[in-house]
């Protein structure tokens, strides 16, 4: 292998940045397996979509009309498992002071946070896209028209448009996932951590909605929907979802939202989730005695 | 103790497999964005396999000759089946509707049949016709020929070619110019809908008053010459063949036991005379043109129903065809009171006839004005026959009463017909239609019908049943079809008020009241409006076959559904599911109203509705009415002494004055029980498809036979 010294050296700093994050990350799977209420999550969560669809009714015909019954539970319960999953990703080793050891390691804060989070993203996967995917499985598997005296065939339904919905799933979640994993760089307690997460976790879901329902009663133009709607992670969800699966049954043409402004906005949040966290761990400490020197010297 | 050790070597593989696996369903995701599904090209199928909308293929005139018209098939984005269109302009039409993408979705795909090698024409009489269709292409590949002088029943017709230079052709034989797809879409054609069946429905029955009036006109016009038997002749076939044409037989008080041929334009009128036959074959025949029967009482009918010749010449044919004829050979010989075979402007007035067999049987055109008739029929309906049977003749039947026997009415390929004021107890079916259009069915009472009031067979177009009281009956309407009308009728305490088997039909102003099941949606593809009925008091006010979600509702208008309005919610504002478990028992369970205030109803209320094509088996009205349309209706359906009768032909911008309201007597039924094959058979009729209602049928008609 040939090479300067200096990109020799590059190429062997990248490595180790690597490795480091690859320790954290079997660290924090190691976590994750062992903790055994995230094992009954899947289960729980495939009753409850096994459920909608059953009394949907949906499923019966197809993958779209299936996407349709589970769009508004999806809405609620994803940021939920997200949020259950990485409340107290962060705030463990804060608290039981690992971290700091940790940190006596040439272990960098930002491949610390990656660690973690890459693994708790491979747990979403398994809690929430698997039964998502076994769900899609059933309506393969029974979909089909009511009688067969007449010639059928599937419109636009298609396990590819599912298959789709899935894929919308991951990013959706990880935006959601990232940002209760800020939550619990943020705080300093468990009990914090559940209080700040159910905040978060409500404006979130319902308050960026409601936030546009006001804008628009207060004279925001309608032409500034598609974009509005794709700032937040739930308007970005359900305006792919539309534009990509659901639409594409009936509009074709699509204009649900701005699609690649939504695309941005469920990647922005994950990247500035995962950057508060960073940064509160890196720099917590710091503004904290800032912030104690500001109240000190107001109180005084 | 961990099922997996995360430091073990396996773990190192499971997360190599995990990697493995993330990548590749990044890879699906990203073909499942890069395929698009909106451009899936399904091939076109077999056009009998589809779901026929659009003009009738069985109207009378259609299966008589070589006229056709030509069919289109359309794949649409939310429908699982695939559906077939007679007539290109029906197909056009639908798009300028709108209704039909909102329930089905945008066309995927259309495809057309194409004329280039099937020897293309005009038939004399202006119908479109062709030997064969040659080939199915995508509709925008063909060319189209319009305002050429072929025509379809129903007007303009559109021919479709594969090659521009062969549509080019045609129109140099037969006019018109050529377009695209493109061009054809933008036209606008003049489609007969079920609102036209609707505003010619008062029409009818003017043109019925009309045609009784001719034949009164014809019967007094003919009262020079008078022939009494007794004084005259020894006997009534004496007396008829003493008479020179156009005379008046007056048959005096008394029974006349002789079987009668009348060959001759002649009026035969008695005062309370009894014609009794030798109880084989029928009493009185009637082979000649503007005969008049009055004041007769007939008896002595032979009991042979049809004739078993006939069964057995065309046992062998199964196809739709060979079953028609079957019917007409079969259904058109039996025994009746009266026959009449080619008797044009036939006028029976004032007469009853008792028998076993059949009243009154028409074919070959005897055009019939049957009025103040009564048949006494058997008591159990398949040891007896129909009150008047109509075979290719238009008959007119008003103010007549009948009592047992198979079928009150019974009309094949009668197209003009109209049965009105006239009560019907005990039969298999009051009134029962088969390739007969244009029919008007109006202001009669069905009493213990045990299979149904009304029904209607095969794919017949343009009929209207409107103003029909049916009660204590198998059902009350089933009428298949396209383009049908039922409005105002009042069903009550049936096991079925009504079935909307009839496509591209109106079902309106109907009232269901304490039946098992209000109404029944039974085409798989809805194409039908339903609105504006009323249901109360059903032990469930509606049921769903297989098939898409149906709307019940137009423009915002929808029924009236009893139990609706229960609720934390405003009268209305909220849809109900009258096929949804909760909502189909809010009027019998108060409870039910708090079940349905659970958030998960509440949701569930939010998905329905949504990509109506691709739901299935269920009934959504998206606006309820708060109010009954009809609730003097309503009451007078429950009081079993009335009759009711809505000023519908006012209501329906009638031109003729309402005659005198018929007299409100009440009526008994004969109290037969079914027999479970063929409670099971009506209940399968009633499921399934038309086509295959068609199918059912024959076999129980076949059975008949034997």
């Amino acid at each position: 292998m040939t090479g300067t010294p200096g990109e020799t050296g590059g190429i062997e700093r990248l490595r180790g940045h690597f490795l480091v994050v690859a320790a954290v990350f079997r660290r924090e799977l190691a976590t994750v397996l062992r903790t055994p209420g995230y094992g009954v999550l899947p289960v729980g969560l495939l009753a409850l979509l096994g459920g909608v669809i059953a009394v949907g009714g949906g499923a019966a015909t197809g993958f779209v009309p299936a996407v349709v019954d589970l769009l508004l539970v999806t809405e609620v319960v994803v940021p939920l498992v997200a949020f259950v999953l990485g409340y107290r990703a962060l705030l463990v080793d804060a608290e039981t002071g690992e971290l700091a050891v940790i940190r006596t390691y040439p272990v960098a804060v930002a491949g610390y946070v990656a660690g973690v989070v890459l693994a708790r993203v491979l747990a979403f996967l398994a809690v929430v896209v698997v039964p998502y995917a076994a769900i899609g499985g059933v309506v393969w598997a029974t979909a089909a028209p009511d009688t067969t005296i007449f010639a059928t065939h599937s419109g636009i339904d298609s396990p590819l448009l599912y298959v789709r919905f899935l894929g919308l799933l991951v990013p959706f979640g990880m935006a959601y996932l990232s940002l209760a994993t800020a939550v619990s760089a943020v705080v300093s307690s468990r009990r914090a951590a559940v209080a700040v997460g159910v905040l978060a976790f409500v404006v979130a879901v319902l308050g960026s909605d409601l936030a546009i329902l006001r804008a628009l009663a207060t004279g925001t133009a309608p032409s500034a929907i598609p974009g509005l709607l794709a700032l937040t992670p739930n308007g970005a969800f359900r305006g792919l979802v539309f534009e990509g699966v659901i639409g594409v049954a009936f509009a074709p043409d699509g204009g649900f939202v701005d699609v690649g402004r939504a695309v941005g906005s469920l990647l922005v949040w994950t990247v500035s989730g995962v950057a508060v966290s960073t940064a509160t761990l890196a720099y917590g400490d710091r503004l904290e005695v800032v912030i104690e020197a500001v109240r000190t010297r107001i109180v005084d | 103790m961990a099922l997996i050790d995360p430091y073990g070597d396996r773990f190192r593989r499971l997360l190599v497999a995990v990697a493995v696996l993330a990548i590749l369903g990044g890879i699906a995701t990203a073909g499942a964005y890069a395929a698009d599904p909106s451009t899936a090209t399904p091939d076109p199928v077999a056009y009998d396999d589809t779901v026929e909308l659009g003009l009738s293929s069985e109207t009378d005139e259609l299966m008589a000759g070589s006229a056709r018209v030509p069919r289109l098939q359309v794949f649409y984005s939310q429908l699982q089946y695939v559906v077939g269109y007679n007539g290109v302009e029906s197909f056009v039409a639908t798009i300028d509707d709108g209704r039909t993408e909102r329930q089905f979705g945008y066309p995927l795909v259309v495809y057309v049949e194409t004329f280039d090698g099937g020897n293309p024409g005009v038939t004399d009489d202006g119908r479109f016709e062709a030997e064969r269709s040659t080939d199915w292409i995508p509709a925008n590949e063909a060319s189209y020929v319009v305002d050429s002088t072929a025509r379809s029943p129903a007007g303009e017709t559109v021919v479709p070619f594969a090659e521009r230079t062969n549509a080019e052709a045609f129109t140099a034989e037969h006019g018109g110019h050529v377009l695209d797809w493109a061009a054809v879409r933008e036209r606008s054609f003049d489609v007969d809908s079920p609102a036209t069946v609707r505003s010619m429905a008062p029409e009818r029955w003017a043109e019925a008053d009309r045609r009784i009036a001719d034949a009164e006109t014809s019967a007094t016009g003919q009262s020079s010459n008078e022939v009494v038997v007794g004084r005259d002749a020894p006997t009534i076939g004496t007396a008829i063949e003493a008479a020179p044409p156009n005379a008046t037989v007056v048959v005096p008080a008394g029974t006349y036991e002789e079987t009668v041929v009348v060959n001759e334009s002649v009026t035969i009128v008695g005062d309370g005379a009894r014609i009794r036959g030798d109880g084989n074959g029928s009493v009185l025949t009637v082979r000649a043109s503007n005969v008049t029967l009055s004041g007769l009482t007939v008896d002595g009918v032979g009991n042979e129903t049809r004739d078993p010749e006939a069964a057995r010449e065309s046992a062998g044919g199964d196809d739709d065809e060979g079953w028609d004829t079957n019917i007409q050979l079969g259904y058109g010989h039996g025994d009746a009171g009266i026959r009449a075979i080619d008797a044009p402007g036939l006028l029976v007035d004032d007469v009853t006839v008792e028998t076993n067999a059949s009243g009154v049987l028409l074919r070959d055109g005897s055009d019939a004005v049957i009025r103040d008739l009564r048949v006494d029929g058997s008591d159990d309906w398949r040891d007896g026959f129909m009150g008047v049977v109509g075979i290719e003749s238009r008959v007119t039947v008003t103010d007549s009463r009948f009592e047992g026997g198979r079928d009150g009415v019974y009309l094949h390929r009668a197209d003009g017909s109209v049965v009105r004021n006239s009560t019907f107890v005990g039969n298999r079916y009051g009134t029962h239609l088969m390739y007969t259009g244009d029919a008007l069915i109006a202001d009669n009472r069905f009493r213990n019908a045990e299979f149904g009031g009304i029904t209607v067979m095969t794919r017949p177009s343009g009929n209207a049943i409107v103003g029909n009281d049916v009660r204590d009956s198998g059902a009350g309407i089933q009428a298949s079809g396209t383009r049908a009308y039922v409005g105002y009728n009042t069903l009550a305490n049936g096991r079925l008020g009504f079935s909307t088997s009839s496509r591209g039909s109106l079902y309106e102003h109907n009232v269901a009241v304490d039946n098992e099941v209000g109404a029944h949606a039974t085409t798989v593809v809805p194409s039908s409006r339903v609105v504006a009925n009323d249901f109360v008091g059903n032990d469930r006010h509606a049921k769903a076959g297989a098939g898409a979600l149906r709307v019940w509702a137009d423009d915002g208008r929808g029924n009236h559904w009893e139990g609706a309005n229960v609720g934390l919610h405003e009268p209305g504002e909220r849809a109900y599911r009258p096929t949804e478990p909760v909502d189909a028992v809010l009027h019998h369970e108060t409870a039910a109203a708090a079940v349905r205030e659970s958030p998960g109803a509440v949701l569930l209320d939010r998905l329905h509705g949504t990509v109506p094509g691709a739901r299935s088996g269920s009934v959504v009205d998206p606006s309820p009415a708060p109010e009954p349309y009809a609730p003097e209706r309503i009451a007078a359906a429950r009081d079993p002494d009335s009759a009711v009768h809505p000023d519908w032909r006012r209501e329906l911008g009638s031109t003729s004055p309402r005659r005198g309201a018929l007299d409100g007597g009440s009526t008994t039924g004969a109290t037969d029980t079914m027999n479970p094959h063929y409670r099971h058979t009506t209940e399968a009729t009633d499921v399934t498809e038309d086509r295959r209602s068609t199918i059912r049928l024959r076999t129980t008609d076949a059975e008949g036979i034997r």
